[in-house]
This record gives structure tokens, sequence and C-alpha cells, in this order.
């Protein structure tokens, strides 16, 4: 140990870290630390020239350790340790710092943030000292997927799934599959009917035999880990009393999808008071029924739909809802084609018409001669009831930005582009398959931009409007992309698992078997003949809990021993 | 210059280090005084890690895990929260303040949480003073 070599890679991930943290500073810092031989920093380690750096050092210095001060190792650390295997170390001689996540990213000072992340990389360093070669077991990949939620997401992965021949379980809570595209009536923008993409889903899911739909039902519990997991499922299903069924599944999708914004919320819109103030939702329903007309009956002669409703606001939701846009251009088209007498404003902030042919159908709706009227962020449009000698319902004064005057328009029907918000049940969700959920709900992926299907916890992936607002197409890609993913794992058939478990220094143990009961996983057993305690490694989850108790010290956590902690506490402690 | 506390986080892998670099991707701002060690449970968290922190100069140790009935492992946080008032009983017989080692459950998914769990205890840590608890054993040492 005292002979080692470790190098030390410090990543500016562009000017994430090496804007707050002084890197040069910091590689001057690492590079006197004990046993350090060579220490540098570089744009972004992550990257392929960043891993060929390291493992070119390896053979050219002799380096056995190697630490990165980077990002979170949630992040990285699998790719790190697969770089420094590629020059024939042993991936656990390897230890992280978490620069960005837990110091650029959360502190302004940079005197303080670059003292902090010194104090992380010398814990980094001096605990790789006491890291040892260890062997990584590999365990039988469970063919079967559970997949949560029977919407478009849902079902498509399904599909995918269950066409490749693997075994696929569909967990619905509702009592029917479709999710909220069965309440959608045409989509944007070429016109095809929702229901007609649903059924030809819903139709070769129930008639492929690789797929059990369970309806009315609910996960309880996921136990296990990527490959092994037991589902717990509640389902209601035409029983008198739930019942619950444990189910064997390799991986999960989560496709819970979104709810749509409490227009009620904002109060000065009238909903809920105004009987001719509706959602988008209960438009669409009238669209269903093929019969746009107000409360009373009558056919409305003016039409408003206001956009934004709860998305891009201070108050509400920040973000844009994305499909919105797009969905109200479908009504002033559907309304036109019904209605052709009838004048129908787009009352918007911006036109957001980012997808394939949706600018295209932004142009075609403007020359069906609707009125489009821009407001501010910040000063949204007020309805009133009309006067007893208007010819109309209720009035809208708009702040219009192009024109700069306060517009009046008539309204006998106004339709409020409702967003899209996390479903309230969405944090136990969360909580039951162990991933997170950012701050307005939606569920967080493993990598924004370069990992958007799977999550941080292995062996669960995300798809569609439980991540984020999403139209359909982008829905789909990423339900197909959870399949692949998942198709990719079968395919391989085992998985490796984490190297770190307990195990029981024989000659230590007293057998006074304190740990037996500790162990949440039955996973000590007690030799009666030799009246002593062992871990059974495959079963065990490395918790630790069994370490810290034993009053002989017998136990040791493997990449979690008492002398790397302390050696960590000698180092934030520096 | 005003007194800057050390703290020493031993935070479980699976809610507590993901809340605290949730904490990082939503660019919550709390003070630079707490150094993280991650553990996969509350449960490894040995009362040696405590004593050898407080020992070695911290001047309050945090502890957080998931929150109860959310364990990853069942029921490890459970053991931490049946562990920890022995120890600070006996923490607490040899003079050290009760707010110096403190047990929070943070979810994966407060970011915001664990910042203002981090900014509550360094202002109280910087209420009490240092820990005396290092210069304490290094004058033992040198009157030996």
């Amino acid at each position: 140990m005292h002979n080692s070599k470790i190098g030390v890679y410090l990543c500016n991930c562009g000017t994430n870290i090496a804007k707050i943290v002084d890197c040069p500073a910091l590689r001057e810092y690492a590079e006197a630390l004990p046993n350090v031989v060579v220490s540098k920093e570089y744009k972004y380690m992550c990257s392929n020239p960043g891993q060929e750096m390291i493992i070119q050092d390896i053979k050219d210095h002799g380096l056995d350790r190697v630490v990165v001060a980077a990002c979170s190792p949630r992040m990285h650390e699998r790719t790190f340790r697969s770089a420094i295997q590629t020059a024939g170390l042993n991936p656990y001689m390897f230890e992280m710092a978490n620069i960005r996540e837990q110091c650029s990213w959360v502190h302004e000072d940079t005197w303080a943030a670059t003292e902090k992340a010194k104090a992380l990389t010398k814990a980094a360093v001096l605990r790789v000292l006491h890291h040892e070669p260890l062997e990584r077991m590999s365990v039988k990949m469970c063919p079967s997927t559970l997949v949560i939620g029977g919407g478009i997401a849902g079902l498509t992965t399904a599909l995918d799934l269950a066409e490749a021949g693997q075994q696929v379980y569909i967990v619905e809570k509702k009592d029917q599959l479709g999710g909220n595209l069965a309440r959608v009536d045409l989509t944007a923008p070429y016109l095809d009917s929702a229901r007609d993409l649903l059924t030809e889903r819903i139709t070769r899911v129930r008639e492929n035999n690789k797929i059990e739909v369970m309806l009315n039902s609910q996960l309880k519990s996921l136990e296990g880990f990527v490959g092994n997991f037991v589902a717990a499922i509640q389902i209601q299903d035409g029983r008198p009393v739930a019942e619950t069924k444990k189910l064997e599944v390799g991986n999960v999708v989560v496709c819970t999808g979104y709810k749509e914004f409490d227009a009620g919320r904002i109060t000065h819109y009238g909903y809920g008071k105004l009987p001719n103030v509706i959602t988008s939702f209960e438009f669409e329903k009238m669209l269903k029924a093929g019969r746009v007309e107000t409360k009373e009956g009558r056919i409305p002669q003016y039409v408003a739909i206001i956009h934004c409703v709860g998305s891009r606001s201070q108050e509400f939701h920040g973000y844009c809802s994305r499909v919105c846009c797009m969905t109200a251009l479908k009504y002033a088209h559907e309304i036109k084609s019904a209605i052709p007498k009838c004048y129908v404003s787009d009352v918007y902030i911006d036109m957001h018409a980012f997808g394939k042919g949706h600018e295209d159908f932004y142009k075609r709706t403007s020359e069906v001669k609707t009125l489009f009227l821009m407001y501010g962020k910040n000063e949204r449009p007020v309805i009133r009831k009309a006067d007893r000698g208007d010819d109309c319902e209720m009035l809208i004064e708009v702040n219009e930005k192009l024109s700069g005057e306060v517009i009046e328009i008539p309204a006998d029907l106004v339709i409020l582009m409702v967003g899209m918000e996390a479903r309230e049940d969405s944090s136990e969700v969360a909580r039951s398959v162990n991933i997170s959920q950012d701050k307005e709900g939606w569920f967080i992926e493993s990598h924004p931009k370069l990992d958007p299907v799977a999550t941080t916890t292995d062996g669960i992936y995300i798809a569609g409007t439980c991540a984020s607002p999403k139209d359909i197409p982008d829905t789909v890609a990423q339900a197909r992309a959870a399949a692949a993913r998942i198709l990719g794992k079968i395919a391989r058939g085992k998985i490796d698992v984490e190297a770190v478990y307990a195990e029981v220094n024989q000659d230590y143990c007293s057998g006074c078997r304190m740990c037996n009961e500790l162990c949440p996983y039955s996973a000590i057993e007690y030799d009666e003949q030799k009246r002593r305690s062992k871990v059974i490694s495959a079963v065990c989850k490395a918790c630790g809990a069994c370490v810290s108790s034993c009053p002989s010290g017998a136990i040791k956590g493997r990449h979690f021993t008492d002398r790397q902690i302390y050696a960590q506490i000698e180092g934030v402690l520096a | 210059m005003s007194f800057e506390p050390k703290i020493v986080g031993f935070l479980c892998q699976w809610c507590s280090y993901t809340g605290a670099d949730l904490a990082g991707t939503s660019r919550i701002q709390y003070r630079p005084n707490i150094r993280v060690i991650r553990l996969m449970c509350s449960a490894r968290v040995d009362p040696s890690f405590i004593a050898k922190s407080l020992a070695d100069g911290a001047d309050g140790v945090l502890v957080c895990g998931c929150h109860p009935g959310d364990c990853h492992y069942a029921e490890g946080n459970y053991k931490t929260m049946r562990r920890f008032p022995f120890l600070k009983k006996m923490l607490a017989a040899y003079g050290i303040e009760d707010e110096r080692v403190r047990l929070e459950w943070v979810s994966a998914s407060e970011g915001q949480r664990f910042a203002d769990v981090v900014n509550d205890m360094t202002e109280r840590i910087r209420l009490l003073g240092p820990s005396r608890v290092r210069s304490k054993l290094q004058t033992d040492k040198a009157e030996r």
C-alpha cells in the first residue's frame, strides 16, 4: 500500500465545475497528496479522450489506484471503473470525489467551494489507499418485465417486449387501458383519430398471450434488484376483496403519465363559475360526442381558446406543457369545420410549433381565419360575463402585445388549454420503485441527454409523460427505447452484481448471533458445529447493519470497511 | 474571521445521497460547511465513525437516512433510529452538546430539505462555537 501509485483526475465538466472551483489550485493540491504520482485536470473526464488519458497514465506511470474528482459517483462511477478495468486494473481500485452535485452546483463562493473540493479529493485519495481488488459475481436476469400504467407509453413498451417473445405484466390503476390518450378525439397535426391509435395497440395487447393485463391494480411494493425483482401487485379487478399477487420480474418500466392542471386554481378565468368556460379535456369530450355547443345547447358564435393555463407561469408551473399549442390549433380547425361561421380567437403567449409538421399546421390554421392575440406572460386575460345588450355570453379583455392595445373580444365558449402536471400519486410510485423526482414531481432520468430512459436505479425505466410533458411521438419513442434497452439486457441473460457484500472473519467471530437477527434478508447463517456465523454473499445486499453491530469487529463490509471510512473522515477534516 | 463549523455528513446512498445530488442538479444553494461521506445505509454508521469525526476535529456530525418505511434495506433506518438515542446519551455524558450530532431523514426527492437541514445545522453549530473534543484530546496527550 505504501508503494501505491495514485493518479488523480479533475474534471472541469465544461464550466460546470471550473467556473466555481479553482481547478488549477485543486490540481496542485492533489499532486502533493500522499502516493499521488500524477494529477491532471481536463475539460470532460468522462469523454473518450478523458478516459484514454487515464488508461494511458495507468500504463505509463504504473498507477495501481485512480481517483476522479468530478460529478456524482451515481453518474459516472461505472464509466471510470470500466475505464480502469480496460487498463488492467481491478475496477474497485477507484474512488470518486463528488465536486459537482455536492460542491460547484450548490456553492457560490470560489474559496469555500475550492476548500471543500480539496477536502473531498483528499478523502478520496486517503480512502482509495485502502481499497482492495474485488471480484464481481453474475446472476441470472429474469426475462419478465413489469409495466406500470396502461396508456400509450405502457402499451407500446409492452408490445415491443412481448413481440420479442418476452413475458410482460401491465398494471393499470383504472378499469380500462388507454390512459389520458383515451380522452382525446383527434391528434395534431395530422388529425388522426386517437381512438384508432389506441384500439390498434389495445387489440394487439389483448391478443398477445405474453402480456398479462391487470386492471384496477397497483404496485404495492418492489423488492430485490435489477434482474431479480419481486413485485407485489394489489388487484381489485372484480374481486370483493383485493388480492395480492407476487411477480418475479427483471425490469420495470414506469409509464404512469400525467394529470391535467386544475383550471379552478386560476380564479379570474371563472372556471367552475362561468358555465361556458371549459377545459381542453371537456372540449375533447364534446368533439368525441360530435357536438360543439354551449351549456345551454346553443351553437356558439364566438369561441376563444386560451393557452398556457397553469403552464409557463411563476405562480403555477414554469415549464411549457408542449402539447397545448398544437391541440389549440387542432381545436380551431375542428370548430371551423363543424361551424364554418364561428369566429375563433386564439389567445396565446408564444406559439410553440416545434415538432415535425407543426409549423405547417400553424400556417394552415392561420389561413382558416383564426384571430391570434398575444398576451404577456404575467398579464393574463380577464374573462367577465357580457352585458345584456351584447350578442355574446362573455367578454375577454386581452392586453394584446403585438398591437400594444387592450382588446376586448366576445366569446360564447372559452376553452382553457390546461397544462400537464405530475400525478398526485407520483411520489408514492417514486418511493416504491426507488427513483427520484424533480421539484415539479416529474421522474428524473439517469442522464437528461445521454440516458433519458433509464433512472438512477438499475432496472427501472421511465417512459412518457411521467418524466416530463411530451407529445405522442416522443412518448412512443421513449417507450420503445425502454423496451429495446430491456431486450438488450435479456439477450445477455445475466447481469453482474456488485462485489460489495459483508463477510465474517471466522477467527474473530464469537458466535454471539447478534448479526443473525439484524439481517433483513436472512443472509447470515449460523453453523451450529463451528459455532460461527457466515454471510451468504449472493443474498447479502451490503447494507452494513451487521458490520456496525458486531461486538467483535469480525464482520467486514467489503468496499465500505471501517478503515476506508476512517481514512475518508481524516481526509474531509484535513 | 467568523467561525466556520466543520460538519461531517454520513449519507445513505439510496435516499439521502441521492437527495443531496438532487439539491445539486436543482442548483439549490446551501452552506459549504458539510463534507459528505457516502454509505450504503444509515445502519452502517458505526458509533466509532461519529467518535472519530469529533476526535479529528468535526464540530458536528450529520447522519441522514431514508424516511421511516422507505429504507432500501427494508428496516436499516429503524435500526439507526433505535441505536441513535443510546449514542446521544453517551455523548451527553461526555459533555458533547446535543445539537452537534444529528439524525435526519432525507428522501431522494428532498433536495430542498437536505439544503435546509445543512443550513440549519451549520447555523446552530455556529452559535454553539467550535467543538472542544479535538483540542481536549490534544491537550491531554501533551500533558501526559
